[in-house]
C-alpha cells in the first residue's frame, strides 16, 4: 500500500460490483479506498493497513462479518478500529448486536444512497 | 363372576321347585289324604260350619305355600337382576379400562405418569421412543433431570410448579435423549391421583416439536439469506446509477441520462418488490419484528405523499388532508405503519381516475381509538369480490389491464396491522370509490 495523507477506507464485501461501486465512489470523494472479498482477507488487510474506517458486510463466505469483527477486536489496533456494518437485513437483533460490538454505524444497503454513505463516513471521521 | 351367576340362577330355580313341591306334598298329605279318609265332607252339599272352617284352613295353607314360593322367587330373581346389572357394568368398565390402557400405551404422544417426587413411573411406548430407551431404563429417574444444563433455571421453575401443584401447560423445553441428542418438546403436567395408594401423581405429556422447530429455523434462515442476497444486487444497481447520474464519472448525454433515470426507477420498483416479498415471507415464518416507538403518523403520511407526488400531479388528483395532531405522537412501529399507509395511498392513486379525490383522515376518539382513513373516488371493488380483497395474490377483475400490482399489498397491510394489534376494514362501491380504515 502506498503512503498518502488520504483517509483509508477498507470495504469488505464478497460482491465484486458492490466493492467496485463503493471503492470508486470513495476514491472520487477523496479517500484512499481498498476492497477485501471476505472476512479473512479483510482481517489480514485491516491489521496490516490500519484503515480509518472498515465498511463490513455480514454474510460472506469463508469468514462472515461478525466473526471478522470478533477477531479484529482481539487485535491491539483492531480493538479501537471504526467499523460500519453493511447489510441487506434490518432488524432488532442485528441492530442490538451491532451496538454491543461497538459499531460506529449500521447501513441497510437498499435504504442508503452512495452519497449518503460518503456522508456517514465523513461524520465518523470528524468524530475521531 | 360367571360362577355366582349360575349359583343364583340355580338357587332361584331350585327354591321355586322346592316351594311348589312343598305345596304339592302339603296338598297331598293334608287334602288328598283328607279327601280319601273323609269323602263325605268333600262330596256332600250339606256341610257343617266346622267342616267348612277345616276346608278353608287347608286351602289357605296351600295358597300360603304358593304365595311364599312366589315371594322367594321374586326376591331371588330381583337379586339376580341386580347382580346381572353389576356384572354388565363391571364388564363395560373393564372394556373401557382396556381401551384406555391401550390408548395410553399406543398413543403417538409420549405420556408419562410421575410420582410425587417427579420420578418417571409409567412411560408409554411413545415416551420410550422419545428418549430412545427400552422398558425399565428410565423408570424411577426424575423427569426434570433430562434437560440441558443451560435450561437449568427454567426447569427448576417448572419443577417447583410441579411440586406446588401448579399445572404446567405446553411449556417449550429441550430434553436430552439417551443418545445425547437434544429434542424440543411442549411439556404439560397435570395432577392425577394414584389409585394404588391415593397419593398425588402427575400425568406428563411430551409433545415432540423438534421437526417443527427445525423447519421454522430453516425458513427463518432462508428469509434472512434471501433478504441479503436480494438486497445486495439491487443496492449495487442503485449506487451505480446514482454515480452515473451525479456525473461522478463524466457527463451523460440527455438520452443516456433518460435511460439511466428509467433504470433507476425500475430498480426502485424492484427494491419495493423485494421488500414486499420479504415482508410476506417474514409474516409467514413469523419472524416479522414489531419495534414500537414514538411515531408521527402525519410525518409518515407526508413522506408517502411526497414519494407519490409525481403520479398524483400527473393524474391531477386532489388530496384532501384532515389530520389530527394527536396522531403526531403515538406508540407504534413507524416502519410497518409507513408500509401500511404507503400501500393504501399508492392503491388509491393507482385506481383513482384523472381529476379524482383522495382523502386522508386521522381520527382520535374518546375511547382512545386512533384511526387512519384513506378514501378515494376510484374504481372500487366489485361486491362479489369484496370478501377476497385481503387474500394473498388476489386482484379484483375490474383492474385496468396493465396496472402494476402484485396482489400482495393489502394482504401485507392486513397482516402487519393485525400483528401490531390493530385492524383494517373497508367499504367500497364499484366505480364510486373505496374507503379503507386502519384502527391502530
Amino acid at each position: 500500500m502506498e503512503k498518502t495523507n488520504k483517509r483509508k477506507i477498507l470495504v469488505v464485501d464478497d460482491d465484486e460490483n458492490l466493492r467496485l461501486v463503493l471503492t470508486d465512489k470513495l476514491n472520487i470523494a477523496g479517500f484512499d479506498a481498498a476492497g477485501a472479498t471476505n472476512g479473512k482477507e479483510g482481517l489480514d488487510k485491516a491489521i496490516e493497513w490500519h484503515p480509518d474506517i472498515i465498511l463490513l458486510d455480514i454474510l460472506m463466505p469463508i469468514m462472515d462479518g461478525w466473526t471478522m469483527l470478533r477477531k479484529l477486536r482481539e487485535d491491539d489496533w483492531g480493538k479501537k478500529a471504526k467499523v460500519v456494518m453493511l447489510t441487506g437485513v434490518e432488524g432488532v437483533e442485528a441492530v442490538s448486536k451491532a451496538v454491543e460490538d461497538g459499531i460506529s454505524a449500521y447501513i441497510v444497503k437498499t435504504n442508503e444512497s452512495v452519497s449518503g454513505i460518503v456522508e456517514k463516513v465523513n461524520v465518523i471521521l470528524r468524530s475521531i | 363372576m360367571k360362577k355366582s351367576l349360575l349359583l343364583t340362577e340355580h338357587l332361584t330355580i331350585s327354591s321355586v321347585v322346592l316351594c311348589i313341591l312343598l305345596g304339592l306334598v302339603f296338598l297331598f298329605f293334608y287334602v288328598t289324604e283328607d279327601v280319601l279318609s273323609r269323602p263325605q265332607i268333600y262330596f256332600s252339599t250339606d256341610l257343617s260350619s266346622a267342616e267348612v272352617q277345616f276346608l278353608i284352613i287347608r286351602i289357605a295353607l296351600v295358597l300360603i305355600s304358593v304365595l311364599v314360593s312366589c315371594i322367594i322367587y321374586l326376591l331371588l330373581s330381583m337379586h339376580t337382576r341386580t347382580e346381572l346389572a353389576i356384572i354388565g357394568a363391571t364388564k363395560s368398565l373393564n372394556t373401557s379400562l382396556e381401551q384406555f390402557e391401550k390408548l395410553y400405551e399406543e398413543a403417538p404422544v409420549p405420556y408419562i405418569i410421575l410420582n410425587e417426587a417427579g420420578e418417571i413411573h409409567k412411560p408409554n411406548k411413545a415416551a420410550l421412543r422419545f428418549f430412545g430407551v427400552v422398558p425399565g431404563e428410565i423408570e424411577g429417574k426424575n423427569l426434570f433431570h433430562y434437560q440441558p444444563e443451560e435450561d437449568k433455571d427454567k426447569i427448576e421453575k417448572l419443577f417447583r410448579y410441579y411440586k406446588s401443584n401448579i399445572p404446567i401447560n405446553n411449556e417449550e423445553v429441550r430434553m436430552i435423549t439417551k443418545s445425547g441428542a437434544v429434542r424440543w418438546a411442549l411439556l404439560s403436567v397435570f395432577e392425577i391421583i394414584n389409585p394404588e395408594n391415593s397419593t398425588r401423581a402427575g400425568l406428563a405429556t411430551i409433545f415432540d416439536i423438534t421437526e417443527h422447530k427445525k423447519l421454522d429455523q430453516a425458513k427463518t434462515e432462508f428469509v434472512s439469506l434471501a433478504s441479503h442476497q436480494l438486497h445486495t444486487p439491487v443496492a449495487t444497481v442503485k449506487w451505480f446509477m446514482e454515480m452515473l447520474l451525479s456525473n461522478d464519472i463524466g457527463e451523460l448525454s440527455p438520452k443516456q441520462k433518460d435511460y439511466a433515470v428509467r433504470v433507476q426507477k425500475v430498480n426502485e420498483e424492484m427494491i419495493d418488490l423485494v421488500e414486499t416479498l420479504l415482508n410476506v415471507s417474514r409474516i409467514e415464518v413469523g419472524s416479522l419484528k414489531i419495534e414500537s416507538k414514538p411515531t408521527n403518523v402525519v410525518e409518515l403520511a407526508e413522506s408517502v405523499l411526497t414519494e407519490l407526488s409525481s403520479q398524483i400531479e400527473a393524474k391531477n388528483i386532489i388530496i384532501d388532508k384532515q389530520y389530527n395532531d394527536n396522531l403526531k405522537d403515538i406508540q407504534s412501529d413507524p416502519k410497518l405503519l409507513r408500509i401500511a399507509i404507503q400501500n393504501l395511498l399508492s392503491n388509491a392513486v393507482k385506481y383513482t381516475p384523472e381529476g379524482g379525490t383522495i382523502a386522508i383522515t386521522f381520527k382520535d376518539s374518546f375511547l382512545g381509538d386512533k384511526t387512519i382513513i384513506v378514501s378515494d373516488t376510484g374504481a372500487g371493488i366489485p361486491k362479489n369480490q369484496q370478501d377476497k380483497i385481503f387474500t394473498k395474490l388476489f386482484r379484483a377483475d375490474n383492474v385496468t389491464p396493465g396496472t402494476q400490482g402484485t396482489g400482495l399489498g393489502l394482504y401485507l397491510v392486513k397482516s402487519m396491522v393485525e400483528q401490531m394489534g390493530g385492524n383494517i376494514s373497508f367499504v367500497s362501491e364499484e366505480n364510486k370509490g373505496s374507503t379503507f380504515t386502519i384502527k391502530i
